[in-house]
């Protein structure tokens, strides 16, 4: 079985669901973030042989590690609404309950989990962009200077790994299991790119690009989310590639 | 030059200064309640991080610190800011001038215990098991769950059994006696952690770099943090740890990329070693006091540059 866990007005994540399956990667099952969060049974274990993850949809369908082949992961959030009626303090701490226990289990997944859940970020390491831009001049792509103090007001744009306006016309490559789809950057480019998914630890990541005069191409963001749709066909054969080829 | 970051009278920065005093290594206190001033700007060009900042009127190249020692508590409720209103120019200024401090820490060249990627792990006890169990280490059998009936199992199976929070939020270890069975039920709305209890020897480990302290803790409560709290005492003394053990203790933490770590062993009459979790803050104050293993002079060492990592 095979698994797209995703929020269910993902478009770019159903465009892929669609994509895999038109590519006979089957079982293949679609959850979204709603159907898990209102599951009716979980049982996760961990011990000295491993970890393992079964759970049970409200539609009865299951879902059980042992039996999972690979998985594209596009969670990023819980929905909360079935705690609506706790108290504020014990619908706090159940969210930082969840979060942790999403953390754990899809962590235990076997792999190829695109992406795996990191202490940052439940698909992939979330990083402010001051240190995507570090990362990036590091993998060794142009970037635009970049100044921080305590007299900023803190843009919750930075926290989502952007770095130029929305109205600034950007490029988007995506790297995936090592691979260059989206935008063809030059080669120098693209290089940096792998690099810095691998700086990353990311096996699916969104590199956003200012294109300049003369092949100039700079650094303007990263994503563990980007909108997989930029990839088009290319990204799905990778995708279906990868998620068939895996084994931790 | 190291930068100190938190309240100089916490006691874990103050032993830390303390020690910088006596190795007569320079430092600069950030310290939280006088935020406002204390003023920080950083810049990333390339490779290159610069920046400077000025406390007290005290400027410092950002380039010149080589060590940073954070222990900052949540700005947003310092007491100099509790009859400050929501979005008031002060609470943005103190926000945006911690976050700028947080952002340079995780990217500055030098020795930072510890930066604030890597101390995630510990947000959730049951996914941190897996990176231990992943560097050799035993650890305590496990179930997260909403079914009343696996938890009756699991007890059935181990006897005794403890429960504790997934994250770092409320997490008082517990013992699940025959009255709780009756609450079980509560789990199906939120799936809580059980853990088989492991008899045996609590033994924190507190490694910096590669230098390695162990202190045993001997209680009959369940979590030797809160065993005051249930009427019992507590008994802390240096422990020699094996040399593969220490080692291995070193390499967890390296893993973790924690030049810092509180390590916490169980090691079993039958000398099984369990780790129950790795505490990338920790309060090592409470084991130097009680034992006088020199922590903290390790932590300046450290710092300073004096230890490897």
């Amino acid at each position: 079985m095979w698994l797209v866990l995703c929020p269910s007005n993902d478009e770019a994540a159903l465009w892929a669901y669609e994509g895999l399956k038109a590519r006979q990667i089957a079982p293949l099952e679609l959850v979204s973030a709603e159907e898990l969060a209102c599951s009716l049974r979980w049982e996760h274990r961990v011990s000295a042989d491993g970890a393992s993850v079964a759970i049970t949809l409200a539609d009865r369908r299951t879902i059980n590690s042992g039996a999972v082949r690979g998985i594209v992961n596009r969670l990023s959030y819980i929905p909360q609404e079935h705690l609506a009626m706790a108290s504020p303090a014990d619908r706090e701490y159940a969210a930082q309950e969840l979060m942790a226990f999403y953390m754990s289990w899809l962590y235990a997944m076997p792999q190829p989990v695109l992406n795996r859940p990191t202490a940052q970020g439940l698909s992939g390491a979330w990083r402010h962009i001051s240190e995507w831009v570090w990362l990036a001049g590091k993998a060794g792509l142009p970037t635009l200077p970049y100044r921080q103090s305590g007299f900023d007001e803190i843009d919750e744009g930075h926290l989502r790994g952007g770095f130029v306006s929305a109205e600034t016309p950007v490029n988007t490559v995506i790297v995936i299991d090592g691979h260059v789809v989206g935008e063809s950057p030059p080669p120098d480019i693209a290089a940096s790119c792998k690099r810095l998914a691998g700086l990353a630890g990311a096996g699916l990541l969104g590199i956003q690009l200012v294109a300049g005069p003369e092949s100039s191409w700079t650094f303007a963001g990263a994503t563990p989310l980007p909108d997989l749709r930029l990839g088009g066909e290319a990204l799905l054969d990778v995708m279906a590639a990868a998620l068939q080829g895996g084994g931790r | 030059m190291i930068l100190l970051c938190g309240i100089p009278t916490e006691t874990p920065i103050a032993m830390v200064r303390e020690e910088l005093d006596g190795l007569g290594v320079p430092y600069a206190v950030f310290n939280q309640r006088h935020f406002s001033a204390t003023e920080l700007e950083f810049a990333i060009s390339g490779n290159r991080v610069t920046g400077r900042i000025t406390i007290d009127t005290q400027d410092y190249r950002l380039e010149d610190i080589c060590g940073v020692y954070t222990r900052l508590m949540d700005d947003q409720v310092l007491p100099e800011l509790k009859d400050e209103p929501a979005g008031s120019p002060r609470r943005r200024y103190c926000r945006a001038l911690h976050d700028a401090l947080m952002r340079w820490c995780e990217i500055m060249p030098g020795r930072v215990v510890n930066r604030t990627g890597p101390m995630g792990s510990n947000s959730s006890k049951p996914y941190q098991a897996q990176l231990i169990r992943e560097q050799g280490f035993a650890i305590p059998e496990t179930l997260v769950t909403n079914d009343p009936d696996l938890v009756l199992q699991f007890r059935a199976k181990h006897k005794r059994i403890i429960y504790k929070s997934i994250s770092g939020v409320r997490s008082i270890v517990q013992t699940l006696e025959d009255e709780d069975r009756e609450r079980l039920a509560q789990i199906r709305w939120c799936p809580t952690q059980f853990q088989e209890f492991v008899e045996g020897t609590n033994v924190r480990v507190h490694t910096v770099g590669t230098e390695v302290f162990a202190t045993a803790i001997t209680t009959e409560a369940a979590d030797y943090r809160y065993a005051h709290r249930a009427g019992k005492e507590v008994e802390l003394k240096a422990f020699d740890l094996p040399g593969e053990l220490a080692n291995k203790c070193v390499r967890l933490a390296r893993a973790l990329e924690l030049p810092f770590a509180g390590i916490d062993l169980k090691i079993t009459p039958d000398n099984r070693v369990y780790c129950f979790e790795v505490n990338p803050s920790p309060a090592f104050s409470y084991y130097e006091s009680n034992t006088g293993q020199p922590i903290a002079r390790a932590v300046a060492r450290y710092l300073a540059g004096e230890t490897q990592y």
